[in-house]
């Protein structure tokens, strides 16, 4: 059985006085790949970012590779091995390669240069771009980028919030491709979605809603479950 | 008399640069008014003054004395500061209050401890005799100010575009949130950004008994404006734009004096008035307005 990387329980938290978080929890396996499900204003985000220390915890436990991560800097997370790729994925005002740089500023030099020439070989899309400001990108190459930004320091877990937001279908499907043959190659994975095509990839799925988590399963058993069909699926 | 003036006016557009500088790199990174800029430029003045008065250090020598300070007293300053503006509703208005009581209280300070008499450090120190620069011939002291200039510009370059810390000041430059989320610890890469900034300003003044004349307490008012003309014209929040805003501020105001002398003091107002009603994102715009 493989080992538990990132554990999440009793997660509450928000924004000022206003709690949007009510007791949510979830986990991820080492090498697994796990959606957490839910509509705009579910709490998807929040979520997330109490995980990368965006947001402060108000209770809860947290840890991630054996670690408290509780009340740990965002930084000191991203050194333990978390990666997190925002909605808006990378800076662009900078180049490709400043961006990948920037997402490999723990590593070693030596190391991110050997880095940097395998993820160029992996999106090989923005290898060719490497010296042009991430803003002239398309929408897909702005998301290749977010994820080779985000894979640049090797991560233990990536965590990635709505990848498919303001994706055409195509897109969409592309990124999924990639992700999945990341996830096959060991990467375990946090996939914070409203677009169903993402259970593809899961191992696991849970779902959010009003800041509470209600599903935790794996895809068919969703599939098996009527009510998360209709909300889900929209099939009767 | 016209070659004059353009020359004359890019040395003085790179010492203008080196001025304007510190508060486009402290603007760019945290995106707070510091009005106290020009008074931080009067303490590096006094700095120099008294250096050079009580031990004779020579101004160039100075800087690395400046420098060292600057930084050292910016980056707590920054802690003690910075983060609990950043946390208010309007960071950037509250920033312009703070940092005027701040320039009141240095001014205060400083007229206290020195008094408001003018001091000056005599020009033949950075050089004996004018240099000729393609047939014109100018003061040794505006020639050694505006080479470190360039080399301050060009430290900054460096910094900004050449080393990880640069790439990453960079990256809180253009979306703060987005450093945060990237694991970038931003009040330390702001904290480095605010001291180099002081001391860049500090830099600047140690050259200010050479190219703005006599150094007095008051003195930073008038620093204040004619640095929000440079890095408005240039480009607010991009220091390198603060490099073009400093040449066309210096140009401008060496044929103000060359063939309008009378109407020179007008210039950084009518600059900043102009500027922000025909191109208010700058000479360089706004694509490179946040990097």
């Amino acid at each position: 059985m493989s080992a538990e990387l990132l554990a999440a329980s009793g997660i509450e938290a928000g924004y000022g006085k206003v709690q949007v978080l009510w007791g949510a929890g979830l986990s991820v396996q080492d090498g697994e790949t796990v959606v957490l499900l839910g509509a705009n204003g579910a709490g998807k985000t929040s979520l997330l970012k109490v995980l990368m220390g965006l947001i402060p915890l108000w209770r809860g436990a947290l840890q991630f590779a054996g670690l408290d991560m509780a009340h740990l800097r965002t930084d000191r997370r991203v050194r333990a091995g978390l990666a997190y790729m925002s909605e808006i994925g990378c800076f662009p005002g900078l180049t490709v390669e400043e961006n990948i740089r920037i997402g490999g500023q723990f590593v070693a030099s030596a190391e991110l240069g050997r880095r940097m020439k395998e993820l160029y070989d992996i999106f090989p899309a923005i290898a060719e771009r490497r010296d042009t400001l991430a803003s002239s990108l398309s929408g897909g190459q702005r998301k290749m980028l977010g994820i080779a930004k985000a894979l640049a320091g090797r991560p233990k877990l990536l965590i990635m919030d709505e990848p498919s937001a303001g994706l055409s279908p195509r897109l969409v499907a592309e990124v999924i491709d990639v992700l999945g043959r990341l996830g096959g190659q060991g990467l375990s994975l946090l996939i914070a979605e409203q677009n169903v095509n993402f259970l593809s990839l899961a191992d696991r799925v849970y779902t959010l809603d009003g800041g509470r988590i209600g599903f935790t399963g794996s895809v068919a058993e969703m599939h098996d479950n009527d009510a998360l069909r209709r909300a889900y699926f929209g099939l009767k | 008399m016209l070659a004059y003036a353009i020359l004359a006016g890019l040395i003085f557009g790179l010492y203008f640069s080196l001025v304007g500088l510190g508060l486009n790199l402290v603007f760019g990174v945290m995106r707070i008014v510091n009005l106290a800029h020009g008074d931080v430029l009067m303490l590096g003045a006094f700095a120099a003054f008294w250096l050079f008065k009580l031990f004779g250090l020579h101004p160039v020598l100075s800087i690395f004395a400046v420098f060292a300070v600057f930084v050292a007293v910016g980056w707590p300053l920054y802690y003690l500061v910075v983060p609990r503006l950043l946390r208010a509703k309007d960071p950037e208005m509250l920033s312009i209050i703070f940092f005027f009581g701040l320039s009141q209280v240095i001014v205060a300070l400083a007229s206290i401890a020195f008094g408001s008499s003018e001091r000056s450090i005599p020009g033949r120190v950075l050089g004996s005799g004018p240099y000729q620069i393609l047939g014109q011939s100018f003061p040794a002291a505006w020639v050694v100010t505006g080479g470190v200039s360039a080399l301050a510009v060009a430290f900054v370059y460096l910094y900004l575009y050449r080393t990880r810390l640069g790439y990453v000041t960079r990256a809180v430059m253009v979306h703060r949130e987005e450093a945060l989320a990237t694991g970038i610890d931003v009040h330390r890469v702001s904290a480095i950004a605010f001291g180099i900034g002081l001391a860049l300003s500090g830099i600047a003044g140690v050259f200010a008994p050479f190219m703005l004349g006599s150094v007095t307490p008051a003195m930073g008012v008038d620093i204040n404006i004619t640095s929000f003309a440079v890095i408005v014209v240039g480009s607010l929040g991009n220091p390198l734009g603060t490099v073009l805003g400093g040449i066309a501020y210096g140009i401008s105001l060496m044929f103000m004096q060359t063939y309008f002398s009378s109407w020179a003091n007008l210039l950084p107002y009518l600059l900043l008035i102009t500027i922000l009603l025909v191109r208010p994102s700058g000479l360089l715009g706004r694509k490179v307005r946040s990097a």
